[in-house]
């Protein structure tokens, strides 16, 4: 029955969300991130789960990410997953400024409304650096926005690997940072819908036999 | 596209998703009924709890890869690969009602380019389905003759033993045990509508927006999908048979509830998806050596093709790839098959039958339909059991009602455990009428008639006589359970009793074993059952589900169990073990002033508590106090059609309805 004996030992859990316009390469950053690859992707469909373990400050940790689709019409499924998440990856196109002002007028505006999580840390990615020469979003503009709104921020690419460790070494950072999302990722947390049991009511039951 | 042509790409993908999520819901409910337990609520918020483990890790659930419940199911539906892991994670890990909504709302949202076209589909196939629960429920209209006959029966019993049961005021008496009886699990209708609605409240409020024929059309592919059984063989999975699978039964119960869709609605699209997929295959069969014609070729490739090749080959509706030929072979089959279905031709049109046979037309052929079937449908009856196991020396099923032959995809069992003559295997159980292939078990018979004519005549002695006017036996029955000393004049009475019962307990829990091995050798086919007994009844159905519990890992096979006035103690019972191997709800109906279970199951195991007469506290099992139907042990003869109308079998969530 107890299953958790051959998982490896985790000192925290975290949920991570990734979000942003469809095509600016969320998914492919997690590969990136999660499998050290780099191919050609079809857009999301709903949303995609991905567990990474990594060492950081110390601990050992578990990420559960959670790579949302960008398209329109899977939006309404993305507000649900707000729920719980300590770290959101708000990711753009440096390529593409309507990628980038969307997060300032939908993205950020979803957070606000759905995140149930009053400390979480957000990240602003700005992704597609290889593409340097059809920039469109200066890194001036990114970090004016991160200040602006309160969070971090970092340019990469998935598809030369850089500065992708980094990205989520520095979300990671930054929750280890933050006692209230420390408290939430603690492994005492855990539960097993299965090992619960109902209100106990044995008074009833025991005291006639 | 086939099926397909049904739903849009991101339709199915929301309906996988919601399968998902409601066959998680369905494996949390088994252990909390209500899906609300202490710990769940403060989930909210408290949101790691959402994240706690992955999916993945948890083999023993039911939507991990390795159950081969979901993933086949998305398979079915051509949800890409590579958003699975996604939509496991999301059922397993986060309550169902953070999700359901924006499901549904992704359902009713997306529109196709071919959008008439396919309303149009939706609304033929909605219709059939109206029409083949109607004609349905007319043919259950023969019940009421049932019920006349029932009535008529509980008289005759009741004028043989009321004799016995002197029912003097025991309201006092019953204060007694009632405070101790009413735990938490202990149904009341008001509590649950509290906990049931709040828990739907956003499933409800979503559900108008998707029209009705949008509904049908989703539980009618997702059900296709369950039977298709589009297992990869080559992934490992801890699902043994093939077929229809209890769990996903239970699954489909839910997700009609989330949906508002009338649970006959359901059975009326297991029935016509089941009768299309076996004309199907017949039509095959048949045609075997006759004329060569290209038709056939194309008819043959569909067929082998299975899931893909309809969508390869078939443009449209089944109507339009068969050029008209399969279409009489069909209707044939479907006359001969199911005879209701037949007469539907008329009622639902031709376009309605098409819509109809094109969402099923892609389980055709399949293998999984065939082996839900069993032994081509012969099923029970005539199987001879008997000897089998040593000692038992009668086991026998014996089919009731009309709905044999018919492509029922669900079964029903019936075990009687008090009986004085061999029709009362049968007649306890007439005036049930929902739409199920049912069947009642005659299994011991003279050792069943002996016991329980003896505990009969002694409760008719004067002894007894005289200890009941005294108002003396719920005096007992307390004192039984607080196992303190038992009158002396029990005593001699019940060493008289002890013998026989004896031997009859040690048949029913042959018989469990031998029922065990009936259902899994499938003979009753791979579809999920139903078990309903009283007395040692219960007790059989008990002691099949402990075996089961030996060899099997999860509810394949069971469905729902009813156990009524069962003499099986609650200590020293793997009751957890029993419980994990039923899909679906798990009733335990008790009569707290059963005096005469507890006298004839003796004080030394009632320290360990008795299930017939108390609740039990053991985590999704839903205690039913059913004191004011059972006045004794002889009034589960006739009183079980009343219990089990109140239990209403076919709702999802547990609930009682009290006569006030």
């Amino acid at each position: 029955m107890d299953s958790s004996s051959n998982q490896p030992e985790f000192d925290y859990l975290f949920k991570l969300l990734m979000i942003g316009d469809s095509g600016v390469g969320k998914s492919s950053l997690l590969l990136s991130f999660t499998s050290e690859t780099f191919e050609d992707l079809s857009p999301t469909i709903g949303v995609d789960f991905k567990v990474k373990y990594v060492n950081v400050g110390g601990k050992k940790l578990k990420l559960a990410i959670w790579d949302t689709a960008g398209q329109e019409r899977f939006r309404t499924l993305t507000s649900s997953y707000y729920r719980g998440a300590q770290g959101i990856i708000m990711v753009y196109d440096v390529t593409r400024r309507d990628t980038f002002t969307n997060l300032s007028q939908v993205w950020a505006k979803e957070i606000d409304l759905y995140s149930t999580n009053q400390d979480c840390i957000k990240m602003l990615v700005g992704n597609k650096l290889d593409k340097e020469s059809n920039r469109a979003v200066t890194k001036k503009e990114g970090i004016n926005f991160a200040r602006d709104y309160g969070c971090l921020f970092i340019e990469c690419s998935a598809k030369t690997r850089v500065n992708v460790q980094q990205c989520f070494e520095e979300l990671v950072l930054k929750i280890l940072d933050t006692p209230s999302l420390l408290a939430e990722g603690s492994k005492g947390m855990k539960t097993n819908i299965f090992k619960e049991r109902p209100p106990q009511t044995d008074a009833s039951t025991s005291s006639c036999c | 596209m086939a099926t397909k042509s049904f739903l849009t790409p991101t339709q199915r993908y929301a309906a996988g998703a919601l399968f998902g999520l409601a066959l998680h819901q369905a494996q949390i409910n088994r252990t909390q009924p209500l899906g609300l337990s202490t710990g769940e609520e403060p989930t909210d918020e408290r949101p790691s709890c959402s994240s706690s483990d992955s999916v993945s890790e948890d083999p023993q659930l039911w939507v991990h890869k390795t159950s081969g419940l979901l993933r086949p199911v998305l398979k079915f539906l051509e949800i890409d690969s590579g958003a699975w892991s996604g939509l496991e994670e999301t059922a397993g890990t986060s309550p169902a009602k953070h999700h359901v909504g924006a499901f549904l709302r992704l359902l009713s949202e997306e529109m196709g380019d071919t959008s008439s076209e396919m309303s149009d589909l939706e609304l033929a196939l909605s219709k059939a389905v109206d029409a083949t629960a109607l004609s349905m429920e007319e043919d259950s209209e023969s019940s009421k003759f049932n019920k006349e006959k029932h009535r008529e029966y509980e008289h005759q019993c009741r004028e043989k033993f009321s004799t016995a049961e002197v029912q003097s005021d025991f309201e006092s008496a019953d204060v007694n045990l009632v405070p101790e009886t009413d735990s938490n699990m202990i149904d009341s209708p008001d509590v649950h509508h509290g906990l049931i609605s709040k828990m739907e409240e956003k499933p409800i409020e979503d559900e108008t927006m998707l029209n009705y024929q949008r509904k049908v059309t989703v539980l009618y592919v997702l059900f296709s999908a369950c039977l298709a059984d589009a297992r990869d063989d080559k992934t490992k999975c801890s699902r043994r048979r093939k077929g229809y699978d209890a769990r996903h039964r239970v699954t489909l119960r839910l997700l009609a509830t989330w949906l508002d869709i009338k649970w006959s609605k359901m059975e009326a699209i297991e029935t016509m998806v089941a009768a299309s997929a076996i004309a199907l295959a017949t039509a095959e069969e048949s045609k075997g050596g006759e004329e060569q014609k290209s038709s056939q070729n194309k008819w043959a490739k569909w067929k082998r093709g299975g899931i893909i090749g309809a969508a390869a080959v078939t443009g449209g509706a089944l109507m339009a790839i068969t050029g008209g030929l399969a279409a009489p072979a069909i209707a044939a089959g479907l006359g001969a098959l199911a005879p209701t279905l037949g007469t539907l031709m008329p009622v639902i049109g031709v376009s309605g039958f098409a819509a109809a046979a094109t969402a099923a037309g892609t389980v055709g052929g399949s293998v999984a339909v065939a082996a839900s079937f069993g032994a081509a449908g012969a099923g029970l009856t005539g199987s001879k059991m008997a000897r089998r196991v040593g000692d038992v020396e009668e086991f026998e099923f014996k089919a009731m009602g009309e709905n044999h032959h018919q492509g029922r995809l669900a079964v029903e069992i019936f075990i009687s455990g008090f009986v004085f003559d061999e029709e009362d295997f049968v007649r306890p159980w007439e005036g049930q009428s929902d739409n199920l292939e049912r069947y009642a078990l005659q299994w011991e018979s003279k050792n069943l008639i002996a016991v329980s004519t003896a505990i009969q005549d002694w409760l008719t002695s004067s002894l007894a006589l005289q200890l009941m006017k005294q108002g003396a036996m719920m005096t007992v029955l307390s004192s039984l359970l607080t196992a303190l000393a038992w009158p002396a004049a029990l005593f001699a009475a019940t060493n008289f009793i002890d013998s026989i019962w004896t031997i009859a307990v040690d048949r029913s829990d042959k018989a469990g074993k031998l029922l065990a091995e009936v259902l899994l050798s499938g003979l009753p086919g791979n579809r999920p059952v139903t078990l309903i007994g009283y007395s040692l009844g219960a007790r059989v159905i008990f002691k099949c589900l402990q075996f089961l519990a030996e060899t099997e890992h999860d509810a394949e096979l069971v469905e729902r169990v009813v156990l009524l006035g069962a003499p099986i103690p609650i200590k020293d019972e793997k009751w957890e073990a029993v419980r994990k191997m039923v899909a679906g709800r798990f009733v335990n109906a008790y009569s707290t002033n059963d005096w005469m279970l507890g006298i004839a199951f003796r004080a030394n195991l009632l320290t360990q508590g008795l299930a017939g007469i108390q609740p039990i506290n053991i985590p999704g099992v839903e205690n039913v106090d059913i004191t004011d139907v059972i006045e004794g042990h002889s009034s589960y003869l006739w009183a079980t059609g009343e219990v089990l109308e109140r239990l209403k079998l076919d709702t999802y969530y547990p609930v009682f309805k009290t006569t006030v």
